[in-house]
């Protein structure tokens, strides 16, 4: 009896996680099919599921005609720096709290959470003041500063749970062995929270990619706008065209869904863990 | 440290007190100069009508998103934890939603409900559901409702990640006893699961609720608080105060309201679960 119960229960469960699975799943499909279907067949016949004839002239037409490449350079070099600048100043900040400062570091974490707190339309009006004071509107140094303020406190927080899953014997061991705190650093720890470090620069770059809002506020250059932007711009323009809208959107869902799949295991876990604790 | 911390002081506490000091100034976006107006915008924004309604909004959108993206991610991960095949590819084609940034969200939902060529509208159509396509995001309380399944169908997936991960933390020999014991399923999730992952629920429900009710880029990307400001939460009211009618001062006064009422809903949140970390002890 319990076993029948058992298999029934099973079988619901799977129903619903496979609905649930085509719910999650249509929109990017809807983006990856509609991107490719031949001219008119979008307007010709909406409901038709798979493309008569498949084309690639709305993803040649984005990238060569509407200088798409261009932004999509700029998000790729304003997310990699975020992510090497934020990655190195949180991964030091991480090791202090967890090794140095233990108590001031609980504190710290609290301070840092907290930051999640803010509003970003709050924090939006100050960066533009200051960004314009600075003359750094409309550049890539002014975005790359602004993404920093968020991605740090994030990158800490995470890193913090990776760092104190290092037994502090392997480093007393090397530091007895004449490593100075240096070398324990680059030599012993970073080779175990290596894995915690790549996943935590992937989700940083992630963020910075997907970001819409400081984006908008700061970059009003065609030329200098991140992929986000840009794309928004094709909405509502003379030239909207369905097609294109969905190529474009699939050259910028693409990466990210690549990379988040890539480090799913490790961003559920560090997230749980960083905070409980 | 001292960097991180250096950054962290620049980048926040900063702008914080710039903003609490442009609240009381009448700042222009394009003007250079001005001067102080005391509590005037202040007086402006509580008597305004539409700042209301965006704030009823934003409780609306808050409430009803965390309702669904709490149900629909504890069941999935319910569900997740219980099956044994196709685990992983569930897991993985589950959390697709999750990585989708807010401006490709709003294109493939704006382009799968459009009212003339959207599938959905034209499917409901051709089943006989619907008589002509429905304007699902031109009509008031439709619009309002989809943007919250919208945002449902995005952070569910977080929430089941995190649930189910700490589903798996529940040791496993609790659940054997209790069934020696002669405990019924309901009984031994109630008294076993319940307890164990109360504390990472509750740490995901504040983090949402600050999630959701901040959220700028969905509602605007979508409907850009429309149809009839009947969609405009908050965050929206700001921006458009600040960049639209370029009221900067105003606009700082609304986004410090809104950070002092997070700040009261998270004390409020913390008050609970520093109790029930207690308890744990």
């Amino acid at each position: 009896m319990r076993r029948r119960q058992g298999r029934v229960g099973n079988a619901i469960c799977h129903v619903y996680l496979l609905i649930l699975t085509c719910i999650a799943v249509f929109p990017l499909l809807w983006i990856l099919i509609s991107s490719i279907k031949g001219k008119g067949e979008l307007t010709g016949n909406p409901t038709a599921f798979l493309p008569k004839t498949v084309t690639l002239d709305y993803f040649k037409h984005v990238i060569n005609d509407l200088n798409f490449i261009v932004n999509i350079r700029n998000s790729i070099i304003i997310s990699l720096a975020t992510t090497a600048i934020a990655i190195t100043i949180a991964s030091m900040a991480a090791y202090g709290i967890v090794r140095f400062f233990p108590k001031f570091g609980s504190f710290m974490s609290k301070i840092l959470v907290t930051t999640y707190i803010f509003p970003p339309i709050l924090l939006a009006i100050p960066y533009s003041i200051v960004m314009a004071k600075l003359g750094l509107t409309n550049t890539r140094i002014g975005l790359i500063i602004v993404y920093l303020s968020f991605s740090i406190p994030y990158a800490v927080w995470l890193l913090v749970g990776f760092f104190k899953s290092v037994p502090i014997g392997i480093e007393e061991a090397a530091r007895i062995d004449g490593a100075n705190k240096l070398v324990v650093f680059g030599r012993v720890v970073l080779p175990l929270v290596a894995p915690g470090i790549v996943a935590t620069a992937i989700y940083t770059f992630i963020n910075a990619w997907n970001e819409f809002l400081y984006s908008l506020i700061l970059m009003n250059d065609t030329e200098k706008m991140t992929v986000a932007v840009a794309l928004r711009s094709l909405d509502g323009a003379e030239i909207l065209d369905w097609g294109d809208m969905m190529a474009a959107s699939a050259l910028v869902v693409i990466p990210s869904i690549i990379f988040f799949c890539l480090i799913q295991n490790k961003i559920a876990g560090g997230l749980s863990e960083g905070s409980v604790k | 440290m001292l960097p991180a911390i250096i950054v962290v002081c620049a980048l926040f506490l900063y702008p914080i007190c710039s903003s609490i000091f442009y609240s009381f100034t009448n700042k222009n976006l394009i003007r250079p100069t001005y001067h102080f107006v005391g509590f005037d915008n202040y007086v402006t924004i509580l008597t305004d009508k539409s700042f209301w309604n965006a704030f009823f909004n934003s409780l609306k959108w808050t409430v009803f998103s965390l309702i669904g993206q709490l149900l629909v991610g504890f069941t999935a991960a319910l569900a997740l934890n219980r099956v044994k095949h196709l685990k992983g590819a569930y897991k993985t084609l589950l959390i697709i939603p999750w990585a989708f940034p807010s401006i490709v969200i709003a294109f493939s939902w704006k382009w799968i409900l459009n009212g003339v060529y959207g599938i959905l509208p034209n499917l409901l159509v051709q089943m006989g559901i619907c008589d002509e396509p429905p304007q699902f995001l031109t009509e008031k309380t439709l619009a309002f409702i989809v943007l919250v399944l919208i945002n449902v169908w995005f952070g569910a997936p977080m929430i089941m990640v995190n649930v189910l991960s700490a589903l798996q933390t529940v040791p496993q020999d609790q659940y054997e006893a209790a069934e020696i014991d002669g405990a019924k399923k309901w009984q031994s999730f109630l008294y076993i699961t319940v307890p164990h992952i109360k504390i990472v629920m509750g740490l995901l429900v504040v983090l949402r609720t600050v999630w959701i009710f901040n959220n700028f880029d969905i509602i605007y990307l979508i409907t850009g608080g429309g149809p009839a400001g009947s969609t405009q939460t908050v965050p929206v009211y700001a921006y458009d105060m600040g960049w639209g009618t370029k009221l900067l001062g105003q606009s700082s006064a609304v986004t410090v309201l809104l950070f002092i009422f997070m700040m009261a809903v998270c004390i409020g949140y913390f008050a609970v679960i520093g109790h029930w970390e207690k308890e744990d002890k």
